[in-house]
């Protein structure tokens, strides 16, 4: 951009030190702190009190704790469902259908076996958790390993194949625990029936085993890419395609791998949130709500430059600014979505600070030889 | 076809002592050129002679740091395209500029200068289609782009600059993707426009029978500068190929040991469609012993590169076999064929044989995170790939900050050497060098043709592909000149003259569909 005699652009920054890193993320934070404000200036309170109500919700109250603990295990799992495709250059969207996908298989499976009446328990509770789960992550796999498939064989869009198998498995959803579907409860109508209690997943610390699954997986999957041949596999072909098919990389054999484990990994959100949080246990009729909070997964792996230790706390903290904001909001009357608000403001902060991370503004003065105007030499006559 | 009037009449449109510098490049020295009213003007050389900078100086693309530019005797100046389009000037770049999901009409209509603010495609329809029946020619004008030919794409970007009011048609490499109907159809038209509407046409093309077929006069260019202008009737197509190529080949000789081993490589009527669906590679047959090269001469866009990825096994073939030790390995996967040692050093070296993120290291793993020695329990063996890394390094003087720089932070020449030496460590059997010293400076690329000898002395198949004559003839046991994915002979390099080699890549003497 040029102003008079000086000239502004956007310049690549070439060396960045480690600390940047972590300054331009406390800045975005604050900075999309600040711009909330204008979210809780109708309301009656105090602005520092309404950011307390928040914060000592999400990260201090017994209950909002645990609440935020639910929510970042199940954005955990969303987080690495787009990040193995995204380290091989694939794009899944797909993260609320395939988190459909493996809660109905995971209720499929009590439902199939006729055991979610407890007096009929055919088999140890054991194990038909661990079915569950199997059942969970196979179906999320099928679901991501059909957009997979289709773009390795037919090169058909998959950002496209997973948006509408969103839309697909949103309304099975509907079918199956709505109006009188199979899984419908027997007492209420538009949510499932409800998990018995011996196939809730076991607790550790009040909280449940799917955590300890979500942070083994943080460690893995970082291990996955920096040392093992198949991670360098996943990133040569995320980086270049051409060159990974040059060094013997197998496309279609590669793009299917990475949907259905990132299918797989959403599919256990599903799990998650439907199977294994205390007072859920059943597919609830606002089902919606979490699939759409899935796409914060595609956020926090963004951010944290494809690193999956790095998503755990920019996932803890959507998890608990999400939790706190909504209690802020009952609490203090805030406007109804103030939740979402926040996240979204957090979002283009940290999409504006990566832009700042890799780039910096140039602003210098326009030599004045350059101003001059060109000379143009008329045809004569 | 009446001759127009050669005399030394007022041109058209004249270049006068261009010159344009590149960084490290001298691309046009002092050249002249001049073009008569009602001519079909050839601008003949091979890859790099300068062609495509100067029809870019006279489109107003490129700025020129010495000459001027004459339209009748006028001194002009083109800051733009946009100039030179008002001045009549129109050109056809070598790959389309359309937008391939609108309608022709809207294509045609696209930055014209009537057309902007409020756009009346009714009465553009009645002009276009007056324009198209005044030539005689037909567009259909409510299809759209992407379906179709890329001969009738072709004939609609004429169109549009016959609709811009162009009276001389600039056209770069008008054959390169077309079929030889097409091919026929596109030059049968050119001709009809000079011949009947007075259009100038200013035909840039490295392809000698075309030159020959429809061409008044022709200009050659070599390594930037003017070489020879001619009338097309008084020239011998001999002659022309030896101003193409030049006569100050020196010939370098390397001294190699002429013990032939046995013979690894048997390749049969291999036909290979290139990515735009044409037969690109006709039925090519040859066979290869160990420590034997065979240079493939050829300006690219011959088939070669589909010859290449063919054999590495990135490309299918259409028909025909390779048998790499009496083992058929048509359909076998890059990864058996790296397996089976074939290496293959693409040209892209950035866009195919590098990885610009990764560190050297990481990219030293491209061609080995298959190998069971540098894997181990699906870890890869980070120690290994270092210490190899730093052999190639060091083997091959690879200038890099460190091992862990990233492969965008390196020259040309050193990535190249990096590729070389990474593929040559796997002691291919056979390999594919394709391009190998493209864009070297002088000491790079003697060492890349040094380190290929090195590598037949320890018994590799060598098959090099290269535009440069100097190279192939300085290398080769055998040469093979391709032209339009044939070659055309197989010639041992005693017999090899620079003539006959630089000729058959010209497509002399050889059959061009659609020409003759």
């Amino acid at each position: 951009m040029r102003l008079g005699r000086y000239e502004l652009t956007l310049e690549p920054r070439p060396a960045r030190p480690a600390i940047f890193t972590a300054l331009t993320a406390v800045v975005a934070i604050l900075l999309a702190l600040a711009l909330s404000s204008f979210l809780f200036l109708s309301s009656d309170t105090r602005l520092i009190d309404a950011y307390r109500a928040v914060f000592s919700y999400a990260f201090f109250n017994p209950h909002g704790v645990l609440a935020t603990v639910h929510r970042s295990i199940y954005l955990l799992f969303c987080t690495y469902a787009f990040l193995v495709p995204f380290r091989a250059g694939l794009w899944n969207i797909g993260l609320p259908g395939q988190v459909y996908a493996g809660g109905l298989a995971a209720f499929a499976v009590p439902f199939v076996l006729r055991t979610h009446n407890p007096q009929t328990l055919a088999l140890p509770p054991g194990l038909l958790i661990v079915l569950m789960i199997a059942a969970a992550a196979a179906a999320g796999a099928a679901t991501g390993g059909f957009a997979g498939l289709l773009r390795a064989k037919l090169q058909v869009n998959e950002i496209l194949v997973t948006m509408m198998l969103n839309s697909i498995l949103f309304w099975l959803v509907a079918y199956m625990i709505k109006e009188g579907g199979p899984f419908m409860s027997a007492t209420g109508e538009g949510e499932s029936f409800g998990l018995p209690s011996s196939l809730h997943a076991p607790l550790l610390l009040g909280v449940p085993v799917t955590a300890v699954l979500a942070l083994c997986v943080a460690v893995l999957l970082d291990l996955l890419f920096a040392k093992t041949a198949l991670g360098y596999r996943i990133r040569a072909f995320g980086e270049n395609p051409a060159a990974a098919r040059y060094g013997g990389i197998i496309p279609v054999a590669l793009s299917l791998l990475v949907f259905l484990l990132g299918g797989a990994f959403a599919a256990l959100a599903g799990y998650h949130y439907f199977a294994a949080v205390p007072g859920v246990y059943k597919i609830p009729g606002n089902y919606g709500y979490y699939g759409d909070l899935g796409f914060y997964g595609i956020i926090a792996a963004l951010i944290a430059r494809g690193s999956s230790l790095g998503a755990v706390p920019i996932v803890v903290l959507f998890a608990g600014l999400s939790v706190g904001a909504r209690f802020a909001q009952g609490e203090l009357r805030l406007p109804f979505g103030v939740d979402y608000a926040l996240l979204g403001l957090l979002m283009m902060t940290f999409v504006a600070s990566h832009v700042l991370y890799h780039f910096r503004f140039g602003w210098r003065r326009i030599p004045s030889e350059a101003l001059q105007p060109v000379p143009t030499e008329l045809p004569r006559g | 076809m009446s001759p127009p009037d050669l005399a030394p009449t007022e041109p058209i449109l004249a270049a006068r002592g261009i010159t344009k510098r590149f960084p490290g490049v001298l691309a046009l020295d002092h050249v002249d050129l001049e073009i008569q009213a009602g001519e079909i003007h050839a601008v003949l050389g091979q890859n790099g002679a300068g062609k495509t900078t100067l029809m870019n100086i006279l489109f107003g693309l490129l700025q020129p740091d010495e000459g001027a530019l004459y339209l009748r005797e006028q001194r002009i100046r083109f800051r733009s395209p946009h100039d030179a389009l008002a001045r009549g000037i129109g050109m056809v770049h070598q790959t389309r500029r359309l937008v391939s999901a609108h309608t022709v009409l809207e294509n045609i209509a696209l930055g014209h200068p009537r057309t902007r603010g409020f756009l009346n495609l009714r009465s553009t329809r009645l002009e276009v289609e007056a324009l198209g029946n005044r030539y005689g020619f037909t567009v259909p004008l409510g299809a759209r782009v992407w379906q179709l030919s890329e001969g009738e794409r072709q004939w609609v970007e004429i169109l549009k600059a016959l609709y811009r009011g162009a009276e001389i048609l600039i056209l770069d490499e008008p054959t390169a993707a077309l079929t030889p109907p097409e091919v026929k159809t596109l030059l049968a038209g050119l001709q009809t426009l000079v011949r009947d509407h007075g259009v100038t046409v200013l035909l840039v093309t490295h392809k000698l029978p075309i030159v020959m077929a429809v061409s008044h006069r022709v200009t050659v260019l070599r390594s930037g500068r003017v070489v020879a202008r001619l009338r097309t009737a008084d020239a011998a197509e001999e002659s022309l190929v030896q101003h193409m190529i030049g006569r100050d080949i020196a010939f370098r000789t390397m001294n190699r040991s002429a013990e032939m081993g046995r013979p690894l490589l048997q390749v049969e009527q291999l036909s290979a469609f290139n990515d735009k669906g044409l037969l690109a590679l006709r039925g090519v047959s040859f066979s290869l012993r160990e420590g034997e090269v065979l240079g493939v001469a050829g300006v690219t866009g011959n088939g070669q590169e589909e010859l290449a990825q063919v054999l590495a096994g990135l490309r299918p073939a259409a028909s025909g076999r390779v048998r790499l030790d009496g083992r058929d390995v048509t359909r076998l996967s890059p990864l058996q064929r790296w397996r089976m040692g074939v290496g293959y050093i693409p040209a892209e070296r950035i866009e195919v044989a590098s990885i610009a993120t990764f560190s050297l290291v990481e990219n030293t793993a491209l061609n080995y995170h298959f190998d069971p020695a540098f894997i181990r329990r699906g870890l890869l063996d980070n120690a290994g790939l270092e210490q190899l890394t730093q052999r190639i390094v060091t083997t091959y003087n690879v200038k890099a900050p460190s091992q862990y720089a990233r492969a965008q932070h390196l020259s040309g020449g050193n990535l190249q050497k990096l590729i070389l030496g990474r593929v040559l460590s796997r002691n291919p059997r056979l390999l594919i060098a394709h391009l190998p010293t493209q864009g070297l400076d002088v000491e790079a690329a003697a060492f890349v043709r040094a380190t290929l000898v090195e590598a037949t002395a320890e018994g590799a198949a060598v098959l090099l592909i290269s535009e440069d004559l100097d190279e192939i003839l300085s290398l080769s046991d055998w040469v093979a000149p391709i032209y339009e994915g044939r070659f055309g002979a197989i010639i041992p390099r005693a017999e090899a003259g620079a003539e006959t080699v630089g000729a058959m890549m010209a497509g002399v003497g050889m059959k061009e569909a659609g020409v003759r």
